[in-house]
């Protein structure tokens, strides 16, 4: 009898262990993702464009964290580098829950074909997990349909090469691209996939309303793997933006004497058959 | 020798249906616009004609540049730009439209 009790005494150890390591998992399951963002990434014309560049949880906005700095942002428009990290203008960005440090610029998206913004910014320190966290971000804007640089390999320290237009989905269709480190493949790499759920106030700069609610905490943050050659393939259920996000992935593994995790994530536009 | 040729017409036939032309104009804000030119696959305008017509009557003739452009003073009144890839692929675009 006593053994029994000590048995039973022992799983509710067990159990309530568990349950801490779930509330602890839980609050770092939603995903950080920087976000380089404008409302339309398909252009019918050359323009000039607003951008947004805030580090956020697209999904959950449970927390829109402060950037702690950008190291590098520029476009790439037929083979042709701007440097674009003059034009970034410090703003507080306004999520559901609370407001974060965050930078806005603006464009000139005046030359036809394919704009290829590429945003590293200084590593961000997470306390929750004593380490850096940096996502070098890329997101593509076309004017005007014709394809210049969209599927160019840039060599980065962590990118995702899209296989697919990311500016050029319908909604139920799919996006395929390559996980990189340096130009070389990354087998198996872990993927995070998260749906932008609200739509970014522009002039405000804040988050609307929630679009989705999630059955379950396995669909605010998707996770996928690549394959072997570092390829990966997601059907875009709904239009609007998504983001893929390769944790790790990068060559840099340390910052200020803490792990880093030198992410690559890319930001894809589906739109609705209309 | 006819089913020859019946073949490399329709692979030629097919791949020009697949390229569409392409055109976008911006005003430079200096009295100036400028054309870009291109197709639906990538390739180069460069060489392609283009000209602008006012009240149906063509006012300005040239081709494209290596950079696909052509950049011309800004006409008074209506006028149109044409990037003129040949049959089927010529664009038009009103001069209300071009924009800074």
């Amino acid at each position: 009898m006593i053994k029994q009790s000590g048995i039973l005494l022992a799983g509710k150890k067990t159990v309530l262990s568990t349950v801490t390591a779930i509330s602890i998992m839980s609050t770092s399951a939603f995903a950080h993702f920087q976000m380089l963002y404008t409302p339309n990434t398909a252009l019918k014309k050359g323009q000039t464009i607003e951008l947004k560049h805030l580090f956020t949880h697209p999904f959950a906005d449970e927390h829109t964290m402060d950037m702690a700095g950008v190291e590098e942002f520029y476009v790439i428009n037929k083979e042709k580098k701007t440097d674009l990290k003059s034009t970034l203008k410090t703003i507080t960005f306004k999520g559901n829950h609370n407001s974060g440090k965050a930078y806005e610029s603006t464009y000139k998206a005046r030359k036809m074909g394919d704009h290829v913004f590429i945003l590293q910014p200084v590593p961000y320190y997470e306390a929750n997990e004593d380490a850096y966290i940096q996502q070098i971000t890329k997101m593509v804007v076309n004017v005007a349909g014709t394809p210049t640089d969209w599927d160019a390999e840039l060599g980065l320290k962590a990118e995702i090469v899209p296989l697919t237009k990311p500016y050029a989905i319908w909604e139920h269709g799919s996006f395929t691209g390559i996980v990189k480190s340096n130009g070389k493949v990354v087998p198996y790499a872990e993927i995070e996939v998260e749906y932008l759920n609200r739509d970014v106030n522009m002039k405000s700069n804040s988050m609307e309303k929630t679009k989705v609610e999630a059955p379950q905490d396995a669909f605010v943050t998707m996770t996928i793997k690549a394959n072997k050659d570092g390829e990966f393939t997601f059907s875009i259920p709904k239009a609007g933006f998504w983001g893929f996000c390769a944790l790790g992935v990068g060559s840099d593994k340390e910052y200020k004497g803490k792990e880093l995790s030198q992410d690559a994530v890319i930001w894809v536009e589906a739109k609705s058959m209309k | 020798m006819i089913k020859k040729v019946l073949l490399s017409l329709t692979i030629a036939s097919s791949s020009v249906f697949a390229h569409t032309a392409i055109m976008s104009c911006f005003d430079n804000g200096d009295g100036s616009i400028t054309c870009e030119g291109g197709f639906s696959d990538g390739s180069s305008a460069s060489g392609v004609k283009f000209r602008i017509e006012q009240n149906g009557k063509t006012i300005f003739e040239s081709k494209m540049s290596e950079d696909s452009e052509v950049t011309f003073k800004k006409p008074a009144g209506k006028y149109s730009a044409v990037f003129d890839a040949g049959e089927g692929h010529a664009v038009h675009i009103k001069g209300s439209d071009i924009t800074e």
